[in-house]
This record gives C-alpha cells, structure tokens and sequence, in this order.
C-alpha cells in the first residue's frame, strides 16, 4: 500500500478505535442526561470504579479483564440504579420544575464526583496502576493497531447495537422511549416511571463501567481519571443532540476521528479543537448534528 | 432608582450599624492579625464569588458556570502585569484592569450564547473555561515558551483590604441592583423571558449587562488572588472546581436573601478550613458527602432553615417571618 | 429586607470571632513542630504518596525512636511532630495551608509541598514570611532563576539542565546518534524539557527531527508514535506523565517502533513502570534516575527501607535519593546551631557542608538568594532498565558518580508477542 493511503488508514481507522471508547461512554451519558434528565458530572467516576476494580480482580485474582466485564457491569449497574432510586428519585419529586431538577442533579452529581473518587482512594489507596493486557499488533491493510484497541471497538459497537435493538424491541425500552419523549405521558400510561429512569441511569453507569473495564487494558489508573472522560462525555452528547442514543453513538465516533485528523497536524490542539467544536455547535446548532 | 427611599429612617439606622460593623470588620482582622487576615480574604474572595454569580444567575434563572473563566482571566491579568520581577502598574489599577477583562469576556460570552437557555448555557459556560484553559496552555507552550509566571508579593494587608473594598462594592452593587428598575427586569427575565420582551424590556441588553457587571467583580478579585498565589500557570488560573464552588455556596446559604450568599461563602470556607486541617484524609469526601446532603434537605439554604426552625421552636408564632 | 443588610458583616465577624478562640495558649516546647500541606488528595496523591511522604514517614520514626533532636536552646531532645494538611491538589489551598501553618500553628520547620507548580508558589509564601524551604519534588529552570530573590528557598532535586538533559545528549552523541524525536507534555513541564532538550542536542550536533507537544488528557497516541516510527530517529525522547509515557510506550511494542535509544520521563523511573509491561519487556528503556540500591550500602538501605514501607512498585530512583537528605540537613542544622530560629537555620544552610545520603551535600546560592543543591551531589542523571531492575548508567564528569552499569545502545527489540 502507498504510504499516503496507510497514513489515511491510520488516522481513519484510529479515530474510529479512539471513537468507539467515547461513543460507549457517551451512550451512557446520553442515558442519563436524555432520559434520567441528570447530567451526570460523576460519569467518568463510574469509569474509574470499572477500572480499579478490573485492575485489582485481573492483577489479584488473574481473572481476565474480559470476563471482568460481566462481573463488573452488573455491580455498577446495581450501584447507578440504587443511586437513582434514593438519591435523584427525591431530588426529582422534590424539584419545582424540569429545569430546577437539572440543576439540583447536577450539583449532586458534582458532589458524587468527590464522595466516589474520595472513597476509591481510600479503598484502593493513591498508587499508581497499571498492566498490559491484549498489547501486540494487528495488521489492517499496511496500518497497525493493537489488539486491544480493536477489542475495545467490537465490545463498543456490540453494546451498541445490542442497546438501540433493546429500544425498539423490548417493552422496557419501549418504556424508555416514551419516558424519554414525554414522562408526564408515560407515568399516565402505566409506566413506572420512577424504576424507569432508575434503570436509565443504572445503563448509564453500567455503559461507564465497562467502559472502565476496557480503558484499563490501555492507560494507567488514577482515582481522579474520570473527570477528563466526562468532559469527553459532555461533548459528544452536544454534538450528537443532547438525548439521542444514536446521535452520541454516531458523535462519538465523529469525535475520535475529528481527534485523529487534528492530532495528525497540530496534536497540542487536540483537545482546545473538541471544546471549540462543541462550543461552536452548542451556538450554531445547540440540537447537536442529530436532533431535530 | 428611587433616591428618596434611602434617605429615610428605615434605611439610614441599618445602614449605619452596617457601617460601624464593617469599620469593625475592617479592623479587627488586623488587630488579632496573623491568619486571621488570611481567612478572611478567603472568605470574602468566596463572598465576592457567590454574590456575583446570585447577582445574574438568581434572577434571571441562568446557571452559569463561568465563575472560573472570569477569576481565571483576572489572576492572569494581574501575573501579566504584577510580575515579581517588577510592576509595571500600581495594584489597584491592575485589578481595574482584571475587572474590565473579565467583563469584556462577558460581554462577548453573553452577546454570543443569546439563543442558549437552561442546561445548554451551563455547559456552555463550563466549556468556555475549559477552553480558555487549553488554548493559553497552547499558547504559552509554543508561543510565548514560558513555564509559569511568577507574582509580586503584597503584604496580607493590602491583600486583605483591596478585597474588601471589592467586596463592599459587589455588596453594594448587589443591594442597588436589586431593587432598581433593571433588576426587577432581569427578575422579570427569569420568570417568563418572552413575556418580559414583549412587556418592553430590552431582554438581551439586560441579560448581557448584568452578565458583565457581576463578571467585573470576580475579575477583579482574580487579580487579588494571583498575588496570593504568587506562581501562576494555566492550570492553577483556569481551576474548574471554581465553577461550581460559587453555585454550592449560594445554594448553601441560600438565594433568597441578600445575605445568604454571603452566609454560605463564609460557613463554607469555615467548614473547608476545618475539614482540610482537621481530618485531612477524608476532606474532600466529606466534602462531597456535604455537598449531597445539603441539595438533598437544605433546598433554601442555611439562611432558608432559620426561619423554619424559629418557626418550629416557638410553636407557629411567627409564622409570617 | 433592609434590616438583614447587617448581618453580612455580622456572620463575617462571627467567623472571626471562633477563629479567634480557636487559638491557643502558649505552652512549654516538647515537640520540634513540623508543618506540610501534602496531596493526600486529589491528582497529585499518588506522586505524593510515592515520594516526599514515605521519606517523612520514616524519619519521624526514626529521630522519635532515638529520642528526638537535641536542640540546645531548650537544653533537651526534643521529638519531631507532624501537622499535615490536605491540599487536594489545589494550589490556592497549598498557599491557603501554608499560611495557616506558619501563622496560626507556628511550626518550627515547613516542610514542601509536591509538585512543580506548588513548590514554586510555595516558595515565594515561605520567603514571604521567613521561613526556611527545603523543596522536594520539583524543580525547573524558572526555579532557579527566581531564587535570586528567594533567599530562604533551597531547592533539591535535579531537573532539565541540572543535569540531566546535558550529560543524556553526551552519552547520545557518544554512542553516534545523529537524530532525535520528542513527544513532549503540552504543559509548562513539557516547554522546559522540550527546549533544554533542542539546546542540548543542538549543542553535540544530534538533529531534532520534531517536537511533538499533547495535551496531558489526550488518550490516544498511536499516530504519533508511527509519525515517529516513520522518521527514523536514533533518540526517541517522551517527556510527558505516567498517563502517557505508559501507552506510548504501549504503542511502541505494538507496531514495533523501536529506536536504539529511548527515554521515557518522568514515568520510567517509577517500579510500576516495570511492572505494567513484565520488566523484561521493557529492557532497555531509559530514564531519569540518580541511584540504586548498588550506588552505594547507604543507598541500599535507604532503597529497602522505603520498598518495605511503599512496595517496589513505588520505588523512585530519580526523587527519593534527594528526599532523605532533606530530613537528615534538617537534623545536622538543628544540631549544629542549636536552635529553631529560622535565620541562622537559612544561614547554615546557605554556608556549610551536609554529611547525608548523597555524601557531601551543600548549596550553590544564588546571590544573596537561595539556593540550589549543587551537580557534585548527583551520584547520576540518566537510568536505563535491565534485567529487572533500573540501572545508572549516566552521570556527570565529577566525583561522586556511581554508575552501576553500561548504557546498552542500541536498545534490544521489544519481545514479540
């Protein structure tokens, strides 16, 4: 292959593997924002508690991080869901309107931020951690990328595609949908819509959870790793319209490979070029590329 | 603005007592001296903070999450034009200067984000700091290749005082703004914002103004606290955390008062500095834990709970308090 | 609504008022009073908890076990006692808690915070009132030249041309390379290492090939690391954090970028380093890194020491070796003059010779500033991984330089998977 093309491959092919990482991160936030209505600022602190628990069942107990994946994405998910149930639900009936329970949740969620990260440290104490797990090469037509990236894209877009057949299929995402459009509509036509949106937001940090899982194969581990995911997060979920499931999948991987394209020129700009974007959009197009 | 109002009675013997309190205020840190003078600058930084940010975002229902971005552009005037290798201008013509920045910020943030309400203009707000972060970082680091800046070093006295006079003057121009005609029109914005247009305000120019009269005062502080910082780089000017601090405040202390805010600043800072002191390792978790609390029963505030718990002791009496 | 307008000052001069019975009686001296406001939150925690404060740990039990310090204005040992407040890696709230622990706790000595950014403001603070700082980790060009008005600031640790980045471009230009590639932090951190770096290379004619700056939450470098690949260098240079000179080097391995000469730094001088690859992945791999546990028997207690308290993993060989000697100058200048009295302490330090870990240890001064521990204390600059463990293989002309091994140039291969 000419180099020029390999070149093309690598920053298209990278964004994507970049991508596919704040796509499933953004889903999640999307969950919770779009329909749980918290704009959850402690997201990426879910991340972290994927991680950590992934780095200390894999280093510990040699369990693969893989299979981490199944044992840690139903804790988390229990873990956002009773979150939900006691702490946002009271927040929700106590709040005069929408726009009073967005801000109330967020300031929560800010102060989740500490209580989570805090009590990761004292758990897990304030080390460094690391290992190295799917670390080695695989050739795409003259572009290498390491296995665990392509990994962690197939278990992104699995997830994915998996969660949006749930919405369309299943009664519960049905249930979803319509709390998500109208939930004054949805509580009238017999959903409960208290456990509703607790499942929401208990996706939501299932999503980051396993997101956690599977960034710990590739960066090293920090109690106050999560906060720059979140922004991430933040940004995607403008870009694809705030409250579309697809439009964060899709803007996710519009993201990663914006990220690539600028990194490949000036990388010191990368991330000034995500919040340039996003506040761009936020003026011109605040319904993100996706809404309507 | 009805001048005669502040001629009367009702107003000159609270303003008065105001007065001899503040001459106290004034003095007092200094005559039992040391860190006291330290703390409560803090205090009145955060004052300055939370006050201006209940100044726009409490009546007119924005959430704006611009606190930092504005404290950042002052800090980051006053390491440019107070370095300690030399000033170039006198303190308080710097801190002029950072106001005047941060409102200029303000101005064209508020100009630009008309169309933005509800969460949109928080996150917008939020990014604005993140963004002005990054791009100076990129700035310094290929332009300007320098490594950090370092700060002229002021007596806690002066420090101390020109945070009061800033403070005075948030506090002032708070109590004005209140009650004058453009604050019952932002007020009027945060009730129904179409309505008030068509009753005839000019809503953008209200909402605009205000935006860079309150970002004014944080600018302005900002330089105060670049000469406490002494040593400044992007990520010490741009801190996040300095976003939200103000909104907890105010939600601490409550907005409905004009002293709430003021309240929460100053059982904040305290709570802060005992937490911090006494039981580091698990400051910032109970921090949290606070935080959660307090939005979760303190909806109104500390300043909201009083009369709720005067009302509980002495058995509905005073009911209409 | 009028009315309520004095209780603003009111609540103000309540807060001073608790502070003001917060404060307590003078007492009889039983304790050298020791003030530091450390990370023990926030992002800066596991750099803090590596570093200075396992060295703090250690000495307090030791002087305590001994007795204490014998100070001779009081006419008796007296123990060591820490005060140590969190800053949750915050600058504000480091200066915030600085200032507290000189004026309302009085303590005897400050100790340093952790962090570049923080020593530097520190620095200024503790000058600011007297008292003496002792740094420990950090360090930068634009430290030293500010201490010519610092004059109670001494600052400890080696950095970018103090001297390592000097003696790095000998030994590259020593061992032939011609060409070198930096991936530098986009931080002011990375502005320091990345244009010493340029002077240095430029000086033993090695051509850099490009500087390539990201910003420190960027997560994703596999581009870079293949335009580097794509140039050929002879050096490859990341001067940046553990979050990134970890997955570089992970990218390295996996499209087999490997150089004949690789720094990684600050990051490889760490035992996690080692131990996220496997340490025989990672042979050949250079750092930062002054000593050992084969420097020298002191060195060797020192490293075990701090293994056992800490665990390998979190074993540093460019900082710690410089943190020790901070407790043990603190201990001799207490001895010595006899007293607390922040002065003469400054003017010991200033003028006499410290007998400690690194040997013969004193300050270069800066005027009539700081001062700057001087280049004859570095027993090295530059480590390189093998077998298992880092080694010194790079350090100035002076004496004093233990090298505990040759440089390997070039590198072995990464191992195939």
């Amino acid at each position: 292959m000419p180099e020029s093309i390999v070149t093309i491959l690598d920053i298209a092919i990278g964004g994507l593997l970049l991508g596919g990482i704040y796509a499933l991160i953004a889903m999640g936030l999307s969950l919770q924002y779009g329909v749980a209505r918290v704009l959850n600022i402690a997201h990426g602190e879910f991340i972290m508690i994927g991680a950590f628990s992934t780095f200390t069942l894999y280093t510990v107990l040699g369990i693969n991080p893989l299979v981490c994946l199944a044992i840690v994405g139903p804790i988390i998910f229990i873990i956002g869901f009773l979150l939900h149930q006691t702490l946002f639900t009271r927040l929700r009936i106590a709040a005069p309107n929408p726009g009073a329970y967005e801000a109330s949740s967020l300031l929560a969620a800010f102060g989740l931020l500490f209580v989570i990260q805090n009590l990761a440290l004292l758990g897990w104490g304030a080390d460094f951690r690391a290992y190295s797990y799917l670390n080695f090469g695989v050739n795409i037509w003259g572009a290498i990328f390491s296995a665990n990236k392509l990994v962690i894209l197939g278990f992104a877009v699995g997830i994915g595609v998996a969660f949006y057949l749930f919405l369309i299929r299943t009664r519960l995402g049905k249930a979803i949908r319509s709390a998500a459009q109208d939930p004054q509509t949805a509580s009238l036509m017999g959903v409960n819509i208290n456990r509703v949106l607790s499942i929401c937001f208990g996706f939501g940090a299932l999503m980051a959870g396993i997101a956690g899982v599977l960034i710990s194969m590739r960066v090293p581990l920090n109690p106050a790793m999560g906060l720059q995911y979140t922004l991430i997060a933040i940004i995607v979920i403008v870009l694809g319209g705030l409250g579309s499931i697809p439009g964060s999948f899709i803007g996710g991987f519009i993201l990663g490979i914006i990220g690539e394209v600028v990194t490949h020129f000036e990388p010191s700009l990368s991330l000034a070029a995500y919040y340039f974007i996003f506040m761009l959009l936020l003026l011109v197009r605040p319904k993100g590329i996706f809404g309507k | 603005m009805d001048i005669t109002r502040f001629k009367s009675k009702g107003f000159f013997i609270p303003g008065l007592i105001s007065l001899v309190l503040l001459i106290l205020l004034a003095t007092l840190p200094l005559s039992l001296g040391g860190y006291t003078v330290v703390l409560v600058t803090t205090i009145l930084m955060y004052a300055i903070l939370t006050v201006s940010w209940v100044l726009f975002s409490g009546p007119s229902g924005y959430m704006s999450l611009a606190s930092a971005a504005f404290f950042g552009v002052g800090i980051y005037i006053g390491a440019l034009l107070l370095p300690n290798t030399g000033q170039v201008l006198p303190l308080l013509v710097v801190v002029v200067l950072g106001g005047l920045a941060s409102s200029i910020v303000a101005l064209g943030v508020g100009a630009l984000t008309l169309r933005l309400r509800g969460i949109y203009f928080a996150i917008f707000t939020f990014g604005l700091v993140v963004l002005i972060l990054e791009v100076l970082n990129w700035w310094e680091h290929t332009v300007s290749h320098i490594r950090g800046r370092f700060v002229m070093v002021v007596d806690n006295e002066t420090i101390f005082y020109v945070m009061l006079a800033i403070f005075v003057a948030t506090m002032l121009t708070f109590f004005f703004l209140r009650r004058s005609k453009f604050g019952l029109a932002l007020q009027s914005i945060g009730q129904n914002e179409e309505a008030a247009a068509h009753s005839g305000v000019n809503v953008t120019m209200v909402k605009v103004l205000t935006f860079a009269l309150s970002a004014f005062f944080v600018g302005a502080a900002g330089v105060v606290w670049a000469t406490r910082l002494t040593y400044i780089d992007p990520y010490i000017a741009f801190n996040f955390f300095l976003s939200f601090l103000p909104v907890l405040m105010a939600i601490f202390g409550g907005i409905g008062q004009i002293y709430g805010p003021v309240v929460g600043a100053a059982i904040f800072a305290y709570l802060q500095e005992t937490l911090q002191t006494e039981f580091p390792e698990v400051y910032m978790l109970t921090f949290g834990i606070v935080l959660v609390v307090v939005i979760l029963y303190l909806p109104n505030g500390i300043v909201g709970l009083i009369p709720k718990l005067w009302r509980r002791i002495s058995g509905g009496q005073h009911a209409n308090t | 609504m009028k009315k309520r307008l004095l209780l603003i000052p009111l609540a103000l001069l309540l807060v001073v008022s608790l502070v003001a019975i917060g404060c307590e009686a003078e007492e009889e001296k039983d304790s050298i009073l020791i003030g530091a406001s450390r990370p023990i939150t926030g992002a800066n925690a596991p750099i803090g908890d590596a570093a200075f404060g396992p060295i703090m740990a250690l000495w307090e039990i030791k002087i305590n076990d001994a007795g204490g310090i014998y100070v001779e204005d009081y006419g008796k040992s007296l123990p060591i006692e820490y005060i140590i407040y969190d800053d949750a890696t915050d600058v504000g709230a480091m200066v915030r808690n600085t200032e507290k622990l000189i004026l309302e706790d009085e303590v005897d000595i400050l100790f340093s915070s952790c962090g570049t950014a923080f020593i530097s403001a520190q620095a200024p603070v503790a000058n600011k009132y007297g008292m003496v700082l002792v740094t420990a980790e950090g360090g930068a060009t634009i430290m030293r030249d500010a201490l010519y008005g610092l004059p109670y600031v001494f600052v400890n640790l080696p950095f970018s041309d103090h001297y390592q980045l000097p003696v790095f471009a000998d030994m590259c230009a020593a061992a032939g390379a011609k060409t070198a590639y930096m991936i530098t932090i986009a931080d002011l951190h990375g502005v320091e290492y990345g244009g010493v770096a340029a002077m240095e290379f430029d000086r033993v004619g090695i051509q850099v090939l490009a500087n390539k700056s990201v910003p420190i939450t960027y997560t994703d470098f596999s581009l870079l690391v293949k335009d580097a690949m794509a140039a050929d260098p002879d050096v490859f240079c990341v001067f940046a954090y553990p979050p990134i000179v970890i997955p570089v080097t992970g990218e390295m391995m996996v499209i087999g970028f490997n150089p004949p000469a690789v720094i990684m730094g600050p990051g490889g001088n760490f035992g996690f380093y080692g131990a996220t690859f496997g340490v025989e992945a990672i042979e050949g791999v250079s750092c930062f890194a002054a000593a050992n546990s084969k420097t020298g028997p002191e060195f060797e207690r020192h490293f075990s020491e701090l293994e056992a308290l800490v665990g390998w993993p979190n074993l540093d060989w460019w900082g710690t070796p410089f943190y020790e000697p901070i407790c043990q100058m603190w201990e001799q200048a207490i001895e010595a003059t006899g007293t607390l009295d922040q002065d003469t302490l400054r003017d010991y330090f200033a003028t006499h010779h410290f007998d400690t870990l690194l040997g013969d240890t004193y300050y270069e001064m800066f005027g009539e500033g700081g001062g700057l521990m001087v280049k004859e204390t570095h027993p090295g600059e530059i480590g390189q991984w093998q077998s298992g463990i880092v080694e010194i293989v790079g350090g100035g002309d002076w004496p004093g330089v233990v090298l505990t091994s040759e440089w390997i140039y070039p590198k072995p291969p990464w191992p195939t998977p």
